[in-house]
């Protein structure tokens, strides 16, 4: 991809602007969060004057204090074992749904794929009463389950259709070759689509640990104690508690989105080419 | 190892038939060539006897046994596939011992079957690497060593050949043939290239939509093809076939072109006087100075190969190709003359196709 690109040669007028326009969009994203970051170290005083610039005094007691209180591990904790099971989940369920759709043809596949789709259509809050019924129904309510099937659940569509695209697209004689060697669809599921299809599993295991990461109406509704508070909502009563405190908010804010930070930088590269998988003959 | 039977095998989609009843008996350790053009059936009856495609109507049978309903492991076949369908992720051993794998072999045997293939392809300093790492030949080799060391009944090729450039092909295909000495395995191989299946098959099957145009040794359909089709399909530069008229009967018989050039014809042909008849002249006994009816024209076209020239030239407003010798002073524009002997010339009948 990015050697057709470097040789279409470019006149000086044009890669100016090109770099002034992705510098204007690049401090559209990055000032709000170096403005967090750094209103993290700075006293309240000092905020209110100098709201953009360095800190007159660099405070790292504001940051510590956090780091080395149990709240802000315990809700992390929180958000990760609910994460990780989303993750779990939906790789593990939408892979082998998408397999179905992607090789079996049977009667009604169709109506079931479209079913599944409909979970793109509309996001997990246009339904949160039913759903908090059921969920009450099931006994789930303030448990992790209780947040995770839910955001499995409409996770599932977009999950599917990313998984169904990229099977189709692994060579139809690979299949025969392994239904020769003897394998059945679970055999060729296992042993063949599973490990050819890690850059769409890093994909989707990215794009729904990120919306479980980030999901606050769900846990809102359905958790209740603070004990099992993933951060969005740990960050919601940390603002009750320390509300015109700004320095703390902002520490306690860039500390919580760190880690997402983290995980998009080391992962990127799987994520794009996930995305954009089946997009080109390769 | 096992004999092949198509007992009547038919398959439709629909009501769209695409094999129309194909009758085929394979010996024991037989090389057979499936040839004919793209989209005569010949990759779906491949696959019908792998087992990758329902059997519409008829039998199946490898070793005596119908095999309608297994599953292509069941029906102890290997096939090589045109992309090879090698597994990306696996090395070049495991690819060759996935099967066994799957049979739940234990690794000493599996280890020991993969060298012993390996061996026998020239693989073994390739054995831990990944297809994407190996040469096109290379894979193709693998792809071969996958279905040997299973050691199956049927061997069965999909096009193996046509993703490789040409003197590789040329190269693989003697591999193929040295290959079914060693192991002489049953093989089915399907192609539309007449020279691969001239060169390897013990018995050429020529399929035109669907039906079995002619069976019989490379040498068979070379020599006395059934109809048109055939005569037309086998052989390299293609035959040259002309309109005539029957002309003159019993031992004088000759072919009389549109332009009133008479050309001679065996007299055992079964012909009668004003017949409309197609006459097939190969371009390789398209020769000057030897015997037979002699036929000229301008030179339309010269195509020198080395050792062979091809030159097409204009008989009766047809153009004509005959190849001579690479030392034959052949020049556009000039007069060229060849001789062709009376039992050379085919002679088929214009409507139905049919050789008299």
């Amino acid at each position: 991809m990015t050697e057709t690109g470097s040789s279409i040669r470019m006149s000086a007028g044009t890669k100016i602007y090109l770099y002034v326009s992705l510098t204007i969009i690049a401090a559209v994203v990055v000032v709000p969060l170096l403005t967090t970051a750094l209103g993290g170290f700075k006293t309240l005083g000092d905020l209110r004057i100098n709201p953009f610039g360095l800190p007159a005094e660099w405070q790292w007691s504001n940051y510590t204090d956090i780091l080395f209180g149990d709240r802000y591990w315990r809700q992390m904790m929180n958000s990760l074992i609910i994460a990780t099971l989303t993750v779990f989940l939906t790789v593990s369920v939408a892979a082998m749904a998408a397999f179905t759709f992607a090789h079996v043809r049977f009667f009604g596949s169709n109506f079931l794929l479209n079913y599944f789709l409909i979970g793109l259509m509309f996001p997990a809050a246009t339904a949160i009463l039913p759903l908090f019924i059921r969920i009450r129904d099931l006994g789930l309510l303030n448990t992790y389950w209780g947040v995770v099937l839910p955001q499995v659940a409409f996770g599932l569509g977009m999950s599917i259709l990313l998984f169904r695209n990229y099977f189709r697209n692994l060579p139809e004689e690979l299949f025969q070759a392994a239904f020769v060697d003897g394998c059945g669809y679970m055999r060729f599921f296992w042993h063949v689509t599973l490990p050819l299809s890690r850059p769409i599993i890093a994909t989707v295991a990215i794009v729904s640990f990120v919306a479980s990461w980030n999901s606050y109406i769900l846990p809102l509704i359905m958790l209740n104690s603070e004990s099992i508070y993933p951060w969005p909502l740990g960050i919601m009563v940390y603002r009750g508690e320390f509300g015109t405190e700004w320095q703390l908010v902002l520490a306690f804010i860039t500390l919580t989105i760190l880690p997402t930070i983290i995980v998009f930088f080391l992962a990127q590269k799987h994520i794009i080419a996930g995305l954009t998988a089946g997009a080109v003959k390769s | 190892m096992a004999s092949v039977t198509l007992s009547n095998v038919q398959k439709s989609y629909g009501s769209l038939g695409v094999i129309h009843g194909v009758r085929l008996s394979i010996e024991d350790g037989e090389f057979i060539a499936l040839v004919g053009p793209s989209g005569c059936g010949k990759s779906t009856l491949l696959r019908m006897i792998a087992g990758l495609e329902e059997i519409t109507e008829g039998d199946v049978l490898i070793g005596g046994k119908v095999v309608n309903e297994l599953t292509p492991r069941e029906r102890n076949i290997a096939m090589v596939f045109q992309s090879y369908a090698l597994y990306p992720h696996m090395t070049v051993a495991e690819n060759m011992g996935f099967n066994l794998r799957l049979s739940g072999a234990s690794k000493p045997v599996i280890a020991e079957r993969v060298n012993e293939a390996a061996r026998m392809l020239d693989l073994v300093p390739l054995l831990d690497r990944k297809p994407a790492q190996l040469s096109g030949g290379q894979r193709q080799r693998v792809a071969m060593g996958r279905a040997v060391v299973r050691n199956p009944a049927v061997f069965l090729f999909d096009e193996p050949l046509s993703n490789l450039d040409a003197k590789l092909r040329v190269q693989m295909r003697s591999e193929i043939k040295t290959l079914h000495q060693k192991v002489g395995t049953t093989s089915i191989y399907v192609t539309h290239d007449q020279i691969e299946a001239m060169t390897l098959a013990d018995r050429i099957v020529v399929l035109n939509q669907g039906r079995v145009e002619q069976e019989g040794t490379p040498m068979e359909l070379y020599k006395t093809p059934a109809n048109l089709f055939v005569a037309a399909f086998i052989g390299s530069p293609a035959m040259n076939i002309l309109d005539g008229t029957v002309d003159g009967g019993g031992g004088e018989a000759a072919a009389r072109l549109g332009d009133g050039t008479a050309i001679r014809i065996a007299p055992d042909r079964k012909v009668k006087r004003g017949q409309a008849i197609k006459i097939g002249l190969r371009p390789e006994h398209l020769s000057p100075g030897t015997g037979g009816t002699a036929l000229a024209g301008r030179t339309l076209l010269v195509e020198p190969t080395g050792a062979q020239t091809h030159v097409v030239f204009d008989l009766a407003g047809q153009p004509v190709t005959a190849i001579v010798d690479g030392e034959y002073p052949a020049r556009y524009g000039a007069r060229f003359e060849a001789n062709i002997p009376a039992e050379q010339v085919h002679v088929f009948d214009r409507d139905s196709g049919v050789a008299l």
